[in-house]
């Protein structure tokens, strides 16, 4: 196989999460680059970045990836800010499981909703006011807490603060503007990996801002209420550095992203359509609910957990609480990678066999954190299991773009929107209930994971088979053309709407693995991973 | 009452056969020698402005001697059994290692003959619930060698409610509501002005 340089995602509203290892940049041959442009960064004709340079902080590009990442951070760090103080909070307002456990599902829910407005937001106002609007917005919720007296209460403001993870929409939006397609799934899957860290540096910072409030003498039941105002701040602060230091375009110019936005684009029943009848954007909706729903389940409840199973201090809950989110730094991007190599030896059947083995290994070692009875037990088992729910994220990830071409987007938004609905779910069922302890409820959300990610092994493309079957061996539909042009009618066709199907289909024979070889594969051009 | 502490202190016996029981005490192997009452001025105590005393000595009707083994007394407020539903970070278990009954501390101090009276303020970090009063004799290790509660064994005669403090200030408030508007108001102040000076540049 030929050297893959510059690798590349074309997912423009690329919800990748996963990370080619050589994609961290795109070669002159294949995408131009503007010579005339004075950027910090080679960009190509658009002005899009063409290489994702970490470290910098260059306007506009890494600037706006800095800026986006953290706002979505900071958004994690607010909605699961309760979590690790619930021990202080259940007592002052005298809550019970099902209270503690209804906040818990309230607080991912919220999201379901706002995750889809925002599309619409970024679309009218543009990535920047998009995502300033919301996390300013939200900043109000946040301080609410300080009026909480009761289970009402504190479930509302936690629905309220929920509504601020739809960040990760304007971030993936605001990204696609600004760096090229091919390396935007590398973007996008860092960016979405950092920002859901916030989960746990949030269980980490909480109750060490807790712990100075008490030593500067106040009483918990205050301490907690003045803890909020720093996730609060940081979302003013980050709110006006994105409004002041972002925006919106390389070019800074917003009213040109909107023009570009009237050019002919596809009908939304139709792509609606194509993704609601394809059954494995369904699988892939309930697989996600048992990979990134359960990570946010853990999220909510694991700090109380530790502190009460094994007698704990606060912070010291916390900072178990904490490696469980900040996993996610390298978790769920070797999720991505463990699928791409493996899609390089064995196509798309490899993908799914990574992907089964990922999230039924992180649902095992669940059931294993439930029953340990010793902590250092426990942890190993906690540790376990987040690196296997994190990476199986960011496997997921790794075949989404497959699924469809044409409705990636509301594909993509699908299968995020079924991760909280799945983290709604799991809470609602095993955490919320005084028929389970905490522990039991673990080991059953364990067992739930292994049963719902059965499912994968239903998913079969007729081009590349499934995890037990062989492609089709009819000669037209065991081709990559077929199924991607096989979303669009004989009229689009004829206008050849379905242009970039075509070339997307052949781009992507290189999840037939090593019978790659087999297809004819024109020279110069490089097999692109989406 | 004996009777069944020694019946259920039987089968804890038994059960502590199949486990590795390195100096595990149960609450169903001590015995009940103390004496203990509680008043209080109202039914519902504020915590951090009511006080409540208890009294405590040991039962008279008892042999002499039985206290010979008593170095200090722990007073502890616990939870009533209608405050532990659907909370199991209350819940009562035998082995003290998991008991969660009791969470706080009135007073520690040396054991003496003869009864003891304490005034005890409540803190103001006890939360909202129905409690009663009980106390442990400990040994020279520090292990619980007898108790004493101001309540039946059923938990359910002599228990009074304390009413925690809210935790919320007038303070706390007022900043809450201004930084809320501070967020508003620069959000809505930039996009009109950038409106603004985005029209004057067409123009």
């Amino acid at each position: 196989m030929s050297d893959i340089e510059g690798s590349p995602g074309s997912s423009m509203h690329g919800v990748t999460g996963r990370e080619p290892t050589f994609a961290l940049s795109v070669a002159s041959p294949m995408v131009p680059t503007d010579t005339t442009a004075k950027f910090d960064l080679p960009v190509d004709s658009e002005h899009k970045a063409k290489v994702f340079k970490l470290f910098s902080f260059a306007n506009p590009h890494m600037r706006t990836f800095h800026l986006s990442w953290i706002s979505f951070f900071t958004c994690f760090v607010s909605t699961f800010a309760a979590a690790p103080l619930v021990p202080i909070i259940r007592d002052n307002l005298n809550l019970k499981k099902q209270d503690i456990g209804n906040a818990g599902v309230a607080s991912v829910s919220g999201s379901i909703f706002s995750r889809l407005v925002m599309g619409a937001v970024c679309d009218l106002l543009g990535p920047r006011y998009g995502c300033a609007f919301l996390i300013m917005l939200s900043a109000p919720t946040v301080f609410c807490m300080s009026f909480v007296s009761d289970a009402g209460g504190y479930i509302a403001v936690r629905f309220m603060i929920g509504f601020s993870l739809a960040t990760f929409v304007s971030c993936q939006y605001w990204m696609s503007t600004m760096f090229n397609s091919k390396i935007i799934g590398l973007v996008n899957g860092t960016a979405a990996g950092w920002g859901n860290m916030g989960g746990g540096a949030t269980q980490l910072l909480m109750p060490l801002v807790y712990d100075i409030i008490r030593r500067l003498g106040s009483t918990p039941f205050t301490a907690w209420r003045i803890a909020f105002f720093i996730p609060g701040c940081l979302h003013i602060i980050m709110g006006i550095l994105v409004l002041t230091l972002g925006q919106d375009l390389p070019d800074g110019n917003l009213s040109s992203l909107q023009k570009k936005g009237d050019v002919a684009k596809d009908k939304f029943g139709k792509v609606l359509w194509y993704a609601v009848t394809n059954y494995r954007t369904w699988i892939f909706v309930l697989l996600y609910g048992y990979s990134m729903g359960v990570e946010l389940s853990t999220d909510n409840v694991i700090a109380e957990y530790f502190y009460d199973r094994f007698n704990l201090k606060l912070h010291t809950a916390g900072i178990i609480a904490a490696t469980f989110g900040m996993a996610n730094l390298v978790a769920r991007p070797f999720g991505g990678y463990a699928s791409d190599k493996a899609a390089q030896l064995f196509g798309m059947r490899g993908r799914l066999w990574v992907l089964w083995s990922l999230q039924t290994l992180g649902g095992v070692f669940c059931i294993w954190l439930g029953r340990a009875n010793s902590l250092p037990i426990a942890v190993l088992a906690m540790i376990l299991f987040s690196i296997g729910a994190q990476a199986a994220c960011g496997a997921t990830f790794g075949i989404i773009p497959f699924i469809s071409r044409r409705s990636l987007g509301i594909i993509s938004g699908l299968t995020g929107a079924g991760g909280n609905f799945g983290s709604g779910l799991t809470q609602l069922i095993f955490f919320s209930t005084s028929r389970f302890s905490t522990a039991s409820g673990l080991s059953w959300m364990g067992a739930m994971i292994v049963a719902c990610t059965l499912p994968v092994t239903l998913v079969h493309f007729p081009q590349w088979g499934s995890m037990f079957f062989p492609p089709s061996k009819d000669v037209v539909k065991s081709t990559e053309e077929h199924y991607y042009s096989s979303e669009w009618n004989e009229d689009e066709k004829k206008k050849g709407m379905h242009s970039a199907s075509l070339k997307f289909a052949e781009n992507s024979r290189s999840e037939r693995g090593k019978r790659v070889a087999s297809a004819p594969t024109p020279p110069n051009t490089t097999p692109s991973h989406v | 009452m004996a009777a069944t502490g020694l019946l259920l202190g039987l089968i804890l016996a038994l059960g502590c056969f199949s486990e590795i029981c390195v100096a595990i005490i149960s609450f169903s192997s001590l015995q009940t020698t103390l004496v203990v009452t509680v008043s209080h001025p109202r039914r519902l105590l504020r915590a951090g402005e009511d006080k409540i005393t208890v009294r405590w000595g040991l039962n008279q009707s008892l042999p002499a001697g039985t206290d010979s083994a008593y170095k200090t007394i722990k007073v502890q407020l616990c939870y009533a059994p209608i405050s532990q539903v659907d909370r199991a970070w209350r819940k009562t278990e035998e082995h003290f290692s998991k008991d969660k009954t009791c969470q706080f501390k009135i007073v520690k101090m040396p054991y003496t003959t003869g009864n003891q009276t304490l005034e005890w303020t409540i803190e103001r970090d006890v939360p909202t619930a129905t409690y009663f009063v009980r106390t442990y004799a400990l040994d020279a290790n520090d292990h619980e060698v007898a108790y004493g509660q101001n309540t039946d064994a059923k938990k359910t005669t002599n228990l009074f409610e304390i009413q925690a403090i809210s935790g919320r200030h007038v303070s706390l408030d007022i900043a809450s509501v201004c930084f809320s508007v501070f967020s508003i108001v620069s959000l809505m102040g930039f996009f009109f002005v950038e409106k603004r000076t985005g029209r004057k540049a067409q123009q």
